[in-house]
């Protein structure tokens, strides 16, 4: 029996992902454990693994593709299938027309009745379960999606007219064309669509004589851009945030990075400012156990472990936006080690994407702006943890010290609460602790 | 003033003499080009103008004077191989293609081997299957070789003398059917260089990439296709290899649509290869996947009627350019 490969539950929250890329195509032999396919969910995307051996005998679901978890999206004939199953693996000829023929139909697939008979009659791919119908599937070419985006013309609102219903060039000059007229005409948003590929135009004022006046467009949003706006709306709107601030002299700490960064630069270590902070926080969330702990409805749950969340950016190039990487067991941890995983999370992050275990369970969450100059923010909490920690820049400024004014460094520090688990004596007290840690930092080492 | 025009057989025959007027170390090879003055009449003279010693009649023996010109070619002469017709080049596959682009490579740099492999390419007229060979795909495959096809007189002695100054293989595909034609070629001196299209007819609607004969009937369809109101570009690329896959990609990112013209069959061409490039290349630009026009998937037949629904028309060409612009 071939086996199906269905699209995976990679994050507890995920109910569709995208193949973002096939590793393999139609033919190539599979082992267990092989990565076959990049999947993108509602956070990360991540390499998907092949638990059989075998030969992946059909792509049942094209990259870019959103379908729901379990949804047939590969099948691989196994290597211990019998003879008869071996015409399945599309490497003899007279398998290779079969998804062609499907092509060809697949204009008629306008007549919902039809669709199930597109699919290509070959003992593996009919054991499978139906896959999702393909008529449903917008096809635009990729000039006209560009240009869609490029002149804000939503493609869902269009009607293709090249073959199958694929959206082309022409589709997309005539809705804007149409736009056009009917916000020169009509400035009202109001004006009735004229035909089923009328649009209507994002423009929030009537055009002025500048021709060059910039109009408005949409930009499409990623799975990560989705997710980021639901857990923040659901953090803001449900939990009842408050704001405490301290600012940190942070001179003894700038002198003993500096004394171990110039005696450990052989080693190729360099610890960060956030390195001592993640320390500075972690022995602060052991003796301050709400800030290791989550609000449950009914009760409060203390977590056992202190794993402590960074906010890593990520740049426009690989897409934007923002994922928490997490450091587990971050009070067993030294400096050094503390420092060399959050590089290589942040690193990871911006490359290749982060592992869902590499972004789950954080407890605590620090998000630092100083090295963009920041001087204080205020951050929102990443649910279900109880607080975040926001970092400010390092600054020298004058100071008050021992009564003289003075030339020091000074960092505020801004935490986000939930007044449900932590109040604001609470806040003040884990602040303390943190400002103490830091301002004598020799305790950080130990 | 007059604009001087010749034909496509003596813009060959001038590339030639000049070069062996310039550069002792050229001589022209093959059957009948000394006494006969050439099959077709392209060396006409030339026997006469060089002497015995540098126009030389070889016996009906491709792979021997193929074999003995890359000889030649390997201690530092620039042989000029004429093949009467390039389905003749098949029983000298092994010298051509195994010794002449792979030398350079295998001997470590020590050898050279400056030639020119030239003849007529195509189907020449009801010379049926067996004599009408498009060469491109075949050996365009092969590293270490180049390509030129020009498309009118003016291209080909250009290109013939790019061709015999340039220190690796070239093989040079002529056309039986363009060597009367007549063009304008200037009296003073000139060389087109290789791997640079030539934008033969401006456009914004479509791109057409084609090389050889195929250009002419590209023309055609273009000025057909302008009274619909169609603005083709068409890019008569000169060399397959190099390939000026730039100038295709700056066109197409243009005009967003690509249609490729190559008279040899399709299945691993250089129409495939074009193909290929601009879907990796121009993406994100294309309206419509790149189409292709290619001699039919038989062999050459030998009715007249059939050998020109055979091959590239102006009217398949038409009907590609429609189907790509969602026209059709």
């Amino acid at each position: 029996m071939p086996s199906t490969i269905t699209m995976p539950r990679l994050s507890d929250t995920m109910e569709a992902g995208t193949v973002i890329k096939w590793h393999v195509k139609e033919g190539d032999p599979v082992t267990s454990g092989s990565v076959v396919a990049d999947i993108e969910t509602d956070k990360a995307t991540m390499e998907m693994q092949c638990f059989d051996d075998g030969v992946l005998s059909k792509i049942l679901v094209e990259p870019g593709k959103q379908v729901p978890v379990g949804t047939p999206i590969a099948v691989v004939a196994l290597d211990d299938d019998d003879e008869g199953e071996g015409e399945d693996q599309g490497a003899s000829p007279s398998a290779a027309p079969a998804p062609a023929a499907a092509v060809a139909s697949a204009p008629s697939a306008a007549a919902p009745s039809q669709s199930p008979v597109s699919v290509p009659a070959s003992a593996a791919y009919a054991a499978s379960p139906a896959p999702v119908a393909d008529a449903d599937r917008m096809r635009v070419s990729p000039i006209a999606r560009r240009l869609a985006d490029e002149l804000g013309v939503d493609l869902k609102r269009l009607q293709g007219s090249g073959p199958g219903g694929r959206i082309i060039k022409r589709d997309i000059e005539e809705a804007a064309a149409e736009g056009g007229v009917s916000v020169a005409s009509i400035p009202s948003a109001a004006a009735a669509p004229k035909s089923s590929t009328a649009i209507t135009p994002i423009v929030s004022r009537p055009r002025t004589d500048l021709a060059l006046n910039p109009e408005g467009r949409e930009v499409a949003v990623s799975g990560m851009r989705q997710t980021i706006a639901r857990r923040l709306v659901e953090s803001k709107q449900q939990i009842p945030h408050y704001q405490v601030a301290m600012s940190v002299d942070c001179d003894a700490l700038m002198e003993l990075r500096g004394m171990l960064n110039t005696q450990l630069e052989p080693q190729g270590v360099k610890l960060s400012l956030n390195d001592f902070v993640v320390r500075a926080c972690a022995i602060a969330m052991g003796r301050h156990p709400f800030f290791n702990a989550s609000w449950a409805g009914d009760r409060i749950v203390i977590h056992g472990a202190v794993n402590i969340g960074i906010a890593v950016s990520i740049p426009a190039e690989r897409g934007g936006g923002l994922v928490v990487a997490v450091l587990r067991d971050a009070d067993r941890r030294g400096l050094r080690e503390l420092s060399e995983e959050s590089k290589s999370l942040a690193e990871k992050a911006r490359t290749k994407g982060l592992s869902m275990e590499d972004m789950s369970d954080a407890t605590f969450t620090i998000s630092n702006l100083g090295m963009y100059g920041v001087d204080d923010f205020t951050a929102i909490i990443n649910p279900p943890n109880s607080a975040i920690l926001a970092v400010g820049a390092a600054i020298q400024q004058p100071v008050v010290r021992n009564g003289q004014l003075a030339v020091g460094t000074e960092m505020k520090l801004t935490l986000s609460l939930d007044h449900r688990v932590i109040d604001g004596a609470m806040a003040a007290q884990f602040l303390q602790t943190v400002k103490q840690t830091l301002e004598n930092p020799a305790t950080l080492l130990v | 003033m007059t604009v001087r025009e010749i034909e496509y057989r003596d813009a060959l025959n001038e590339a030639m003499s000049e070069e062996m007027r310039r550069d002792k170390r050229v001589f022209l090879l093959g059957e009948e080009v000394a006494q006969y003055d050439g099959a077709y009449k392209v060396s006409r003279g030339m026997l006469a103008e060089f002497g015995e010693r540098r126009i030389i009649d070889t016996p009906i023996s491709e792979s021997g004077f193929a074999g003995m010109a890359i000889g030649a070619a390997m201690m530092g002469l620039r042989p000029i191989v004429e093949f009467m017709s390039w389905s003749f080049s098949l029983v000298a596959a092994d010298p051509i293609l195994n010794n002449a682009p792979k030398m350079l490579y295998m001997s470590g740099g020590q050898f050279g081997c400056p030639i020119v492999f030239r003849g007529n390419d195509g189907a020449g007229g009801q010379l049926g299957s067996t004599h009408s060979w498009c060469v491109e795909g075949l050996y365009s495959n092969v590293p270490g070789l180049k390509m030129a096809i020009p498309s009118n007189p003016y291209e080909a002695k250009g290109l013939l003398k790019t061709a015999i100054r340039d220190d690796d293989p070239v093989f040079f595909l002529e056309s039986e059917r363009m060597l009367g034609t007549k063009g304008h070629v200037p009296e003073e001196e000139y060389l087109i260089p290789f791997g640079q299209a030539r934008v033969a007819r401006t456009g914004k609607d479509i791109t057409l990439v084609s090389f050889g004969r195929p250009v002419n009937f590209c023309l055609e369809a273009a000025e057909a296709l302008a009274k619909e109101g169609v603005d083709c570009e068409v890019l008569d690329m000169r060399t397959i290899r190099p390939l000026d896959i730039e100038s295709i990609v700056r066109s197409v990112k243009k005009t967003n649509r690509c249609v490729v013209v190559d008279q040899s069959w399709s299945f691993g061409s250089p129409g495939s290869e074009v193909a290929a490039q601009v879907h990796a290349r121009c993406f994100d630009d294309l309206d419509n996947f790149v189409h292709r026009v290619h001699t039919a998937d038989v062999p050459t037949p030998y009715a007249t009627n059939l050998e020109a629904e055979y091959m590239p028309n102006a009217r398949r060409i038409t009907e590609a350019v429609r189907a790509c612009l969602y026209l059709a």
